[in-house]
């Protein structure tokens, strides 16, 4: 029987362990909780007691610190041999020539226009919405009902919180958050962090 | 014992315009880091006083102009930093490192401006001094030297810890409603924190108010030298650099591995630099927070926050995200300071009763005493 290991936590991990489960009733699906102890670190004995060449594995767990814990548990777990699959939700739309990389989650409801693509542990929360040949980069954050427009590009450990609307062919640097909810229909440099408890935007200078 | 803070010195637009002509027009400003400056054309534009201003790197001289074209007036620089020659957006006006105009397109056949007239325009360029990473600018045109506004042990302090600045800086701006003043008067008052941060910056470290009976006595009595240099002299004593209070229980973070500690002490370290800036390292040398204050109007004061680390051993994935999370720690204490001060501004009005002080507050005495001579005089520094 194949195993199916769910790994992390948070509402993420409850649903593709609740949806896998139904699934594939064939397999043994597994979920082990897996969270940052006091020092940040995860303690990594649950998945050592496993045998990766028995299953895949998904991590699933917040976007805390620009989505780094994630990409954090995924590396450690690739690092041990695991084989990471995509979580692709039932209800998702989602088109044939579309690119889900690996850790991917597209949550319920959400719609992929035609040429998408979600690189690697991106997650695209339940109704999220992205119009045709949106590139949304890897370890991106995108919640519930987003809405993407034709072309855009999302960079890399991005973050759109709820209400945010990009326009169509609107280019978002890298470890950008938009937190504001409105229409960001300018490009946006790199590291700009617009969170509501805050009157202007934050922005990082240099390197 | 009463203060000598009537409730116009927070209130008055006259009052407000004075204290920008005798003590901001007058003394050395902060006006941004020298780490967002590092190659050639890297700029930071600012108001000071209400002139837009941009510092500018020109091969490795770094300058203060007035930020505005001579031609139409636009201004040169629009971003808040970046990194791009000194020319006007409007008609590509283009100015060199000494504020000249270098070049006007089609000058000849369109603006007939002569090469000797040319030759005289030139951008206002403003006094500039660095201590270490940090620039200071002043709008007098024969400024006193910063000696003269800092004491030795601050400029060290100063230059020691901000040659040790990274070069990767996180910036905001919160728009508040409350006078300037009233953020220094806060800064100086260690009897606040164990009440307005009682569930956030109490917990890691202990502010001790204490009293010193003969400054307090000496903030009673008036000021003996009221000339520009005795003046000048007393401004010198309200800056200060300290290692302020220990930290109750130093915590080990991610990135201190990532970062070249500024000394070895667990500490909260504070600099204020009267009358615009101040520096806190609230956990003993791995990351700072720059407060700047800018005074808009007698009830607005634009604060602008900076967090940086100290340098970096190299650079690391999570950098941004971790000057985030200092961002957001701080949030919680500045928006307590921000909530309070503007707390204090509200009630105020010109009926107001004077503020009521403590021993502990001697140094804000001094300071009064040396505001009101220079808001109620002539005298100048």
């Amino acid at each position: 029987m194949k195993s199916r290991w769910v790994v992390g936590g948070g509402v993420c991990l409850k649903q593709v362990f609740g949806t896998w489960t139904r699934a594939y009733p064939q397999d043994n699906v597994q979920r082990i909780e897996l969270l940052p102890d006091a020092d940040y670190a995860f303690n990594m004995a649950a998945l050592d007691a496993l045998d990766p060449a028995q299953g895949t594995l998904f991590v699933a767990f917040d976007e805390r610190f620009g989505n780094f814990k994630r990409m954090e548990l995924m590396q450690l777990a690739m690092e041990r041999g695991f084989k990471l699959d995509p979580f692709i939700a039932p209800s998702a739309i989602v088109p044939p020539d579309a690119v889900i990389g690996p850790n991917a989650f597209i949550g319920e409801g959400v719609v992929l226009g035609i040429g998408c693509r979600i690189d690697f542990n991106a997650v695209v929360r339940d109704g999220a919405r992205l119009g045709a040949g949106v590139h949304v980069r890897s370890s991106c954050w995108l919640e519930t009902g987003v809405l993407v427009g034709d072309g855009a590009d999302i960079g890399a450990h991005g973050i759109l919180r709820m209400g945010a609307i990009v326009a169509p062919r609107v280019k978002v640097g890298k470890h950008c958050e938009l937190g504001w909810p409105r229409l960001y229909d300018k490009d946006i440099s790199s590291r700009t962090v617009f969170d509501t408890r805050y009157q202007e935007p934050i922005r990082v200078y240099g390197d | 014992m009463r203060s000598r803070m009537h409730p116009k010195y927070y209130l008055s637009p006259e009052i407000f315009e004075r204290e920008q002509r005798k003590i901001f027009r007058k003394a050395w400003l902060f006006a941004g880091l020298k780490t967002l400056l590092p190659k050639n054309n890297s700029f930071i534009t600012r108001k000071v006083c209400g002139i837009p201003v941009v510092i500018q790197n020109f091969n490795g001289a770094i300058r203060a102009f007035e930020n505005v074209c001579l031609h139409r007036n636009a201004l040169i620089q629009g971003e808040f930093a970046g990194c791009r020659p000194l020319a006007c957006p409007y008609h590509a006006w283009l100015y060199g490192e000494h504020g000249e105009v270098k070049n006007i397109p089609d000058c000849r056949s369109v603006y007939l401006i002569s090469k000797a007239e040319q030759q005289k325009m030139k951008l206002r360029e403003f006094p500039l001094h660095a201590i270490g990473n940090v620039l200071f600018i002043s709008l007098n045109e024969n400024p006193f030297p910063i000696e003269e506004q800092f004491r030795p042990h601050v400029i060290e302090m100063l230059e020691s810890s901000s040659n040790l600045y990274d070069s990767e800086v996180m910036h905001t701006t919160f728009h508040c409603k409350f006078n300037w003043k009233l953020a220094y008067e806060n800064l100086r008052d260690a009897n606040h924190p164990r009440y307005v941060h009682r569930n956030s910056l109490a917990n890691d470290v202990t502010f001790l108010p204490t009293v010193n009976t003969e400054r307090a006595a000496e903030g009673l009595r008036p000021l003996t030298d009221t000339s520009p240099a005795g003046l000048r002299a007393e401004m010198k004593r309200f800056s200060m650099a300290a290692a302020e209070a220990q930290l109750i229980n130093p915590k080990r973070e991610l990135f201190h591995d990532q970062v070249e500690r500024w000394g070895d002490q667990d500490s909260y370290y504070n600099w204020l630099a009267y009358p615009n800036m101040h520096i806190a390292c609230p956990n003993g040398g791995y990351s700072f927070t720059l407060e700047h204050h800018i005074p808009i109007a007698p009830d607005r004061t634009d604060l602008e926050i900076y967090w940086f680390t100290a340098r970096k051993k190299k650079p690391y994935a999570f950098s941004s995200w971790n000057l985030l999370s200092h961002m957001h720690g701080s949030r919680l204490v500045t928006g307590e300071d921000i909530d309070i001060m503007e707390r204090v501004q509200a009630a105020l009005h010109a009926d107001a009763p004077m503020p009521t002080q403590g021993a502990y507050e001697f140094q804000n005495r001094l300071i009064e005493r040396w505001y009101t001579t220079m808001m109620e005089t002539d005298h100048e520094i």
